[in-house]
């Protein structure tokens, strides 16, 4: 198939995919959606769909009429920041086909052991975030040796083992959150302020777009998205990464170390999870008070697969995911759908995402008319040289 | 010390351990099952949350709870066919299937619970403990007789109708898959499909099964869950139980009653977690007890495996070198 048609081929796939999901998700919020007769619901549902879908960049008021909302984009945008991290970590652990779910866990512990940094530890200004970061993930990184080894050593799921990794991260946290690290002067639990010298200082300032917020975080998580893209398409290991995704017994025969990269790909992948989560406090936190696991893992799990691995495409689908999310709590403000519709769409839009023989009659259609094409090719330039 | 171990003496420790591994044995029987028929269904934690969600909401509004007992089954059955759909179909990687079907588990019954509780009653609910009351829960059953034995009737007596199935089920699963002809189809199935195909049995029927199967004992679990365990369905309350059931599974050997036994090993670490928050341990020390527990009984289980393993090779070697 050509490329141009393999193109419009993922493009028509993801299209329908999203369709699919969002018509369930109409479905649901009709039969969710308040009113006494039919045409009451019908309206109410529309009501709640242009919230979902527009609303997160507008804003719909009588009064003004609608009108584009800068805030509402920078929270979107915000919002992407720990998702792209998690959906790198992702990424690199399923192109291993390494099917650790540490994610969720790893950018907790992350965001912990960074908050803690930025507390106990005084440093001058510029170098604290990018210490506390880097301890963060690699705090992460080396949780994620146990799986990782334990999976090359022992053969041991690593997926049941990040799984229950995520729990006993949870809470040993709050443990250490309830007892020792506790501010007992505040009424709620969390931990004494950070350092000022540790703070990732915002790129927009409140000023100009009315109480928003985005760090400087966001451009790190981009150029940690061109970094982990030169990293899988461009270097040795990412090579190996992804070859040993697509055939472990080839990778090993070929004479590559399996063990080691496996081990890499774990070790790599909590380090992105940690320091993400490391960003995500810094950036947009003043004390660490996280009670339970934040999702930000299982979205990147979706955001990975809508990526289809593939980094350069992670801003995109985290976008897509923080956007759809966003769209879902207005929905909820306004329309009074529960916003946790998202698990449900997010769910839907994944099985279909994942799906390989999904469509598979359409992609047979354009390979069969390729190779039509290209045999028509072959013999008129046979022709040409007979003559 | 010996104070503690006092505590853990008593037949009250014991019940609770029985009656903590139900849900796991359970879902362990499901881990078990499909992967004799050679894949992984790891939704069984999101199959479990929607049959019990819809359990205890179906024995509310019907009044009774053995509708609602159908209820969580034919929704495990009937998730657990989509999934199969998914899987086998469209050719969704497994192992996806299971971790959308674990995300839709949590939010998603929230969302159902949420929506359900506000058309009826005109108020989201986000859990139905207030609508359940002991009448809607499924019946304990003290047993005559045994019930009289000092100790061993506190332990063994007085469970909860679904504890008493979970174990009896350890039972019929076993002969299912080792005495009936389906068992051999599916055990022919997970280890060599072609085999089993070429010789007539449909393999994408036995998968269905086997996957139908999983979700029935989901249904089990769940209902346990939200009409036995608790009174009523609360957000995440499996808890992670679906997924100490993929460790059981391993750890039992994928045998039946290796995988009672593992599900009883996590019944007593959880249970163990309990009663250490009864003496004042901090119960976020305790909570972890278990998830722990199953990495360290998984790497037990692959230690003692492989061990086996390289012993047989050696043992196959010195014949080898014996006969020559």
């Amino acid at each position: 198939m050509t490329k141009q048609r393999q193109l419009r081929f993922t493009v028509i796939r993801s299209l329908v995919a999203i369709l699919i999901a969002l018509l369930v998700a109409t479905l649901l919020i009709f039969i969710s959606a308040s009113g006494a007769t039919f045409h009451d619901k019908l309206e109410a549902t529309r009501e709640a769909l242009k919230q979902m879908l527009a609303g997160p960049v507008f804003r719909f008021s009588k009064k003004n009429g609608t009108a584009f909302e800068a805030k509402r984009l920078a929270d979107i945008l915000a919002a992407m920041i720990p998702t792209i991290f998690t959906g790198l970590s992702v990424c690199v652990m399923f192109s291993a086909n390494q099917f650790n779910l540490g994610a969720e866990g790893g950018i907790m512990l992350g965001a912990f052991v960074t908050a803690m940094v930025a507390i106990y530890l005084p440093l001058p200004a510029g170098l604290h975030p990018v210490v506390a970061v880097l301890i963060g993930g690699a705090a992460v990184a080396l949780v994620m040796l146990l799986p990782a080894l334990l999976k090359t050593k022992l053969n041991v799921s690593e997926m049941v083992c990040s799984l229950m990794l995520n729990y006993i991260i949870m809470y040993v946290i709050k443990y250490l959150m309830n007892t020792h690290l506790a501010d007992k002067s505040r009424g709620q639990i969390m931990s004494y302020p950070f350092r000022g010298s540790s703070a990732i200082s915002p790129i927009i300032n409140n000023a100009v777009f009315s109480g928003a917020k985005l760090s400087w975080g966001f451009v790190i998580a981009i150029a940690a998205v061109i970094l982990c893209g030169l990293f899988m398409y461009r270097s040795r290991w990412g090579y190996a990464i992804r070859m040993i995704g697509i055939n472990q017994d080839f990778a090993k025969y070929s004479g590559m170390k399996v063990g080691a990269v496996i081990v890499l790909s774990q070790v790599l992948g909590g380090f992105l999870a940690g320091a993400g989560g490391g960003i995500e406090m810094l950036g947009r936190y003043t004390s660490f008070s996280w009670s339970a696991l934040p999702g930000y893992g299982w979205t990147g799990i979706t955001i990975a697969i809508l990526a289809g691995n593939n980094p350069y495409m992670v801003p995109l689908a985290a976008f897509f995911m923080a956007y759809l999310s966003k769209g879902c709590d207005l929905m909820a403000t306004y329309a009074k759908v529960p916003a946790q519709l998202i698990d449900i769409v997010q769910g839907v839009i994944f099985l279909f995402f994942a799906a390989e023989q999904f469509l598979s009659g359409y992609r047979q259609k354009l390979v069969v008319r390729s190779a039509q094409e290209e045999i028509e090719r072959a013999r008129a330039e046979g022709g040409r040289q007979n003559a | 010390m010996l104070n503690f171990l006092k505590i853990l003496a008593t037949p009250e420790f014991f019940f609770s351990i029985i009656r903590i591994s139900a849900p796991i044995l359970y879902a362990t029987l499901a881990a078990i099952v499909v992967e004799k028929a050679g894949f992984a269904n790891i939704g069984l934690e999101g199959l479990m949350m929607f049959s019990a969600l819809a359990g205890s909401l179906v024995s509310y509004y019907a009044g009774s709870w053995f509708w609602g007992f159908l209820a969580a089954l034919l929704t495990g059955v009937l998730m657990s066919l989509m999934m199969g759909f998914f899987a086998f179909q469209l050719k969704t990687d497994i192992i996806l299937v299971g971790i959308a079907v674990n995300m839709m588990g949590s939010g998603g019954t929230l969302f159902l619970c949420k929506v359900i509780t506000n058309l009826t009653r005109g108020k989201a609910m986000a859990s139905t403990t207030g609508l359940i009351t002991k009448s809607l829960c499924i019946p304990d059953i003290t047993i005559p007789l045994l019930n009289k034995i000092p100790f061993l009737g506190k332990v063994l007596s007085g469970h909860n109708l679904l504890t008493y199935l979970a174990f009896l089920f350890v039972f019929l699963t076993s002969v299912m898959l080792y005495r009936t002809a389906l068992g051999l189809n599916i055990r022919a199935v997970g280890e060599n499909p072609n085999a089993a195909s070429s010789v007539g049995v449909s393999v994408m029927r036995i998968k269905y099964i086997a996957m139908a199967f999983s979700g029935l004992m989901s249904g089990f679990g769940g209902a346990f869950m939200s009409m036995a365990y608790a009174q009523g369905w609360s957000l995440d309350m499996v808890s992670g139980r679906g997924f100490i059931a993929l460790a059981a599974q391993a750890m039992g050997g994928g045998e039946c009653l290796g995988g009672m036994l593992s599900a009883l090993v996590f019944g007593f670490a959880q249970a163990l977690g309990i009663k250490f928050s009864a003496v004042g341990l901090d119960s976020n020390l305790a909570s972890p007890i278990p998830y722990a527990v199953t990495i360290i009984g998984l790497v037990v289980f692959a230690v003692v495996r492989n061990r086996r393993v390289k012993k047989q090779h050696s043992v196959a070697a010195l014949e080898k070198a014996a006969g020559r």
